[in-house]
């Protein structure tokens, strides 16, 4: 079978709930078909071409006094597999203590059936040797040393539940990374482009922002740490807004008081140019339409003009609440509940050069770098700068810098914001996860120290 | 058809070279887990993940490819044979976009042997209810307070079994058995969130048996955890400025971790990671001179240390395990290589340090075990000896570190000021920021092997896509100088 179909792989799953005893039962089966090429100066470093299948089984016994729920997981793509896991499953629920908050499974209900695209696979290594080729020559004619990656990804899965529920979807990603630098120990320039279309990357632009901003950030110069008005590209906007969707954005981490929503909701706590929201069917990019349970995903308006709403929330959370279900579950059972997972920074008005014309004194940030998280209350974050920073002086870029590390709370950033871009893109971070984002122009961004280059 | 599994392997690197390839290695990897925690009295997760399959590589032209299948009983040779295929397919398509062929340290003689981690008690065979039971009582000890909004007690087993065949005659079998648990409890008063663990931020995790989970005594801890968690929440924030600092040894282990073991890492010195794990400030031409620490520093990579997370008979190339000095009394001195890249330090063979996450991931250069060998203070004298206002902070709270890893930034769990030769007032968001050579440069004192241990990493993220790995960090609590405190908040 193609390995990919939705609808096999749903059929697959219907077959293994119908084998399972348990009072209830929830198989989520992916498949994942992957192909990527690394590369360097040296040409392609490392590659693969590899089907990765996940089926979980999630089962809930009866046993004195309530009920036991575990979960087993097995990459195979085999009903024997899928089976065997099962029995894990059934035995390890069979052991210990009750399982505490439980709510029972959702029955049937209409996902919108998501289609990726399976022409990114058909584009295969010899149109990723070419980008990759590109690529080497575009740095190398600039005298800069490439690095990046060429990958081709399209996924499917089925979640099928013993109370009637029975969803599928499909994604695909087309994407390329590259990284120019200087050969000497000088700066480097980053460009990137992720796309859910085959033949939606568009190689040449990747190209021309690395190269343009690696030559740009060659020799950087020191600077002092300090408050910076700072433009950040859309790779340095999602390397903080990540974090909010990690920590902050969820029902239990509310619950839990580990949120920056807390004592805020419905409060102006952000600049009124500040929207954010959670829609995996975005006309950008599109994710699964149902949640890890199966739910279909709402849109969620996180923070509408600077004012914040509400958390994310799943079954349990919602019942636990009273609240209505967004449809954002992660896999289950999980300790940490709801998360977003497709955020939407709403873009602004302003063009690039509007937003840097706008900066007396500042800096323009290309990219992020190791950000983590100090305190959740604030979410008070720290992080170095990366592949391009440069001083903005009377609405001018003039020179590159040198690396600063920032250490900066994204409350008080995002209260600070005092432009938006006009243009979104698909940006991640260095930890897991996506969204798209515009660039913003941010006011008194905290620098607290600075590094060698 | 069914065919013994080292057979299965090498029948993959046959049809490897009978589809075109001058080298292949392939290894089939078996991965079982247990994972338990309970949250709040209640089970939280139970899982028992499983992965099985076949990881094929070959080397063509000098140019890598690499293929991976799942292994479904009953077509295992179709799956090797597709795996196999898949990575002459993908050298053979990439392989015209070479500029330069990839080194190769070819390894001597025909290798066939076996290697198991030595366990005292297997985890597997601990019944379920057993292993609930402690984390119950674990995660009951931290019950003691109001303001507690959360506490979860984990423990996970992990078996991981590979068969592993070259084209140059290596038929290696590995059983390595990794168990851990810990303890966490998050507290919420004043405006405040602050949590504190056991034994570590992550718990701690080892190469051996249920005797490692044993010799936590983890409900014995909830108590203290519960107290600290709570206190934490009304404790005056860490100061700013240059202090003297003693840094416990789990923090210290992250910081090995990040500021000499990444580093270290001879391809991102090369720049092949500068994608998104990033590159490296310890360059080629600084081995054997440069002065990364104190002449105390002498920091150890080994693959054969018992308990060690990454403690194996080889590496997912064939080359067996090794040990030698990164730092020698202060001096860079070594780095961690695979058998791409030994060359480019004049090495003949590979250090044995290139591995793969599961039967999916081709190799790339891994830290190994990697310590800060133990000193001669006395952990209550080395306090004694500290002026009024040094600090001492340990457990991991927050790590951040510039992609060549000189400007790092950490946070603590929790720390106390030293007056009197004694811990004072308890701190919250001690954060500390420094440069990889000024810092290890600043070490005075470590403590003797009698406050040492090993920590494990069990989630070290690399490569690109990110591979996940696992390794420990031996250390003791040490003094650094005039280290430079953040004011977090």
């Amino acid at each position: 079978m193609d390995p990919i179909r939705p609808e096999g792989l749903k059929e697959l799953a219907a077959e293994v709930v119908a084998a399972s005893p348990a009072h209830e039962t929830e198989v989520v089966w992916d498949v994942s078909c992957d192909r990527f090429a690394r590369f360097a100066s040296s040409g392609p470093t490392q590659s693969a071409d590899r089907v990765v299948p996940r089926v979980q089984v999630r089962v809930r016994v009866e046993r004195e006094g309530g009920l036991g729920e575990a979960s087993a997981v097995s990459d195979t793509l085999d009903l024997g597999g899928a089976k065997a896991a099962l029995e894990r499953a059934l035995q390890l629920a069979g052991h210990g203590a009750v399982s505490g908050d439980l709510v029972p499974l959702g029955g049937a209900v209409d996902a919108p059936l998501s289609h990726g695209d399976p022409g990114v696979l058909d584009q295969g290594f010899e149109v990723m040797a070419g980008w990759i080729e590109r690529a080497i020559s575009g740095c190398e004619e600039s005298d800069l040393s490439p690095a990046g990656l060429a990958q081709l990804t399209h996924s499917g899965r089925a979640i099928v539940n013993s109370a009637g529920r029975a969803v599928c979807g499909s994604t695909s990603r087309a994407a390329l990374s590259l990284t120019a630098s200087d050969p000497g120990g000088g700066g480097a320039g980053f460009g990137d482009a992720i796309s859910q279309r085959a033949g939606g990357v568009d190689v040449e632009r990747v190209i021309h922002r690395a190269v343009s901003k690696g030559v740009m950030n060659r020799s950087p110069q020191g600077i002092e740490p300090g408050r910076y008005t700072v433009v950040l590209e859309p790779n340095a906007v999602s390397s903080l807004l990540l974090f909010a969707g990690y920590q902050g954005l969820g029902a239990q981490d509310v619950a839990e008081e580990a949120s920056f929503l807390c004592g805020r909701r419905g409060e102006q706590a952000f600049s009124d140019q500040v929207s954010l929201f959670d829609d995996a069917q975005n006309e950008h990019y599109q994710g699964l339409a149902f949640d890890w349970e199966g739910t279909p995903k709402q849109r969620v308006e996180l923070v509408k003009g600077g004012v914040l709403g509400d958390p994310v929330t799943d079954r349990l959370w919602a019942a636990k609440l009273g609240v209505a279900n967004t449809g954002h579950a992660h896999s289950q059972p999980n300790t940490h509940g709801p998360k977003p997972g497709n955020m939407v920074l709403a873009p602004g008005s302003q063009s690039m050069d509007e937003l840097i014309g706008g900066v007396k004194r500042g800096l323009l940030v290309t990219q992020l770098h190791y950000t983590n998280m100090i305190d959740p209350r604030d979410l008070l974050l720290t992080g170095m700068t990366r592949n391009g920073t440069f001083l903005i002086e009377d609405g001018e870029v003039t020179r590159p810098v040198k690396n600063l590390r920032f250490t900066e709370s994204l409350v008080s950033a995002l209260a600070s914001v005092s432009g938006v871009g006009q243009e979104v893109e698909v940006a991640g971070a260095l930890f897991d996860g996506e969204i798209v984002c515009p660039a913003l122009r941010i006011e008194d961004f905290r620098f607290t120290s600075s590094t060698d280059f | 058809m069914s065919m013994d599994k080292m057979q299965l392997a090498k029948e993959a690197v046959r049809r490897a070279k009978a589809a075109g390839a001058e080298y292949a290695d392939a290894r089939l990897v078996r991965l079982n887990l247990e994972e338990l925690s309970v949250k709040n009295g209640a089970p939280g997760e139970a899982g028992a993940p499983e992965e099985w399959g076949v990881g094929v590589r070959v080397r063509n032209d000098g140019c890598f490819g690499f293929g991976a299948r799942p292994l479904v009983a009953g077509s295992e040779l179709e799956a090797v044979t597709e795996a196999a295929q898949a990575a002459v397919e993908c050298a053979g398509s990439l392989k015209g976009a070479m500029r330069t062929p990839t080194g190769w340290a070819e390894l001597s003689g025909d290798q066939a042997d076996s290697y198991e981690t030595p366990v005292e008690r297997d985890p597997f065979s601990v019944p379920v209810a057993e292993r609930l039971e402690l984390l119950q009582e674990a995660n009951a000890s931290m019950d003691q307070h109001d303001s507690v909004v959360s506490r979860r007690a984990h423990c996970s087993l992990r078996r991981e079994e590979q068969w592993q065949a070259s084209s140059e005659g290596a038929a290696l079998h590995q059983l390595l058995i990794r168990t851990g648990a810990g303890m966490d409890v998050t507290a919420a008063a004043n405006g405040q969130v602050q949590r504190r663990s056991h034994p570590s931020s992550w718990g701690n995790y080892k190469s051996g048996g249920w005797e490692h989970v044993e010799a936590m005594e983890l409900p014995l801890a909830g108590p203290r955890l519960c107290e600290e968690a709570v206190a934490l929440c009304s404790a005056d924030p860490c100061p700013s400025g240059e202090r003297t600092v003693v840094i416990g040894a789990s923090q210290l282990a992250l910081q090995i971790h990040e500021s000499v073991g990444h580093p270290n890492e001879l391809d991102r010195v090369h720049g092949h990671e500068v994608d998104l794990a990033g590159s490296s400030f310890a360059t080629t031409e600084k081995l054997g001179g440069f002065q990364y620490g104190s002449e105390l520093v002498n920091l150890v990579a080994d693959s054969t240390i018992p308990g060690g997370l990454d403690t194996r008979g080889w590496d997912d190339e064939c080359v067996p395990s090794n040990r030698w000095h990164v730092v020698k009394d202060g001096i860079f001195s070594g780095y961690h290589t695979s058998r791409e890249w030994a060359h480019t330090v004049g090495e003949a063979g590979s250090k044995g340090t290139a591995r793969a996450e599961g039967w999916r991931n081709p190799p790339i250069i891994r830290i190994t075990n990697l310590s800060l060998q133990p000193g001669t203070w006395d952990f209550d004298s080395l306090i004694a000896d500290c002026e009024d206002g040094s600090i001492f902070m340990d457990f991991v709270k927050m790590w951040s570190i510039d992609q060549r890893r000189l400007n790092f930034q950490f946070t603590c769990e929790v720390a106390w000021e030293i007056q009197g030769g004694k811990l004072g007032r308890m701190l919250r968001n001690p954060t500390y920021q420094g440069r990889t050579p000024d810092f290890w440069g600043s070490c005075d004192a470590i403590c003797g092997p009698d406050h040492w241990d090993l920590w494990g990493v069990s989630n070290c993220g690399k490569g690109n896509p990110m591979q996940t790995a696992e390794m420990s960090h031996g250390a003791a609590p040490a003094r650094f100088r005039e280290l430079t405190l953040v004011g977090a908040e």
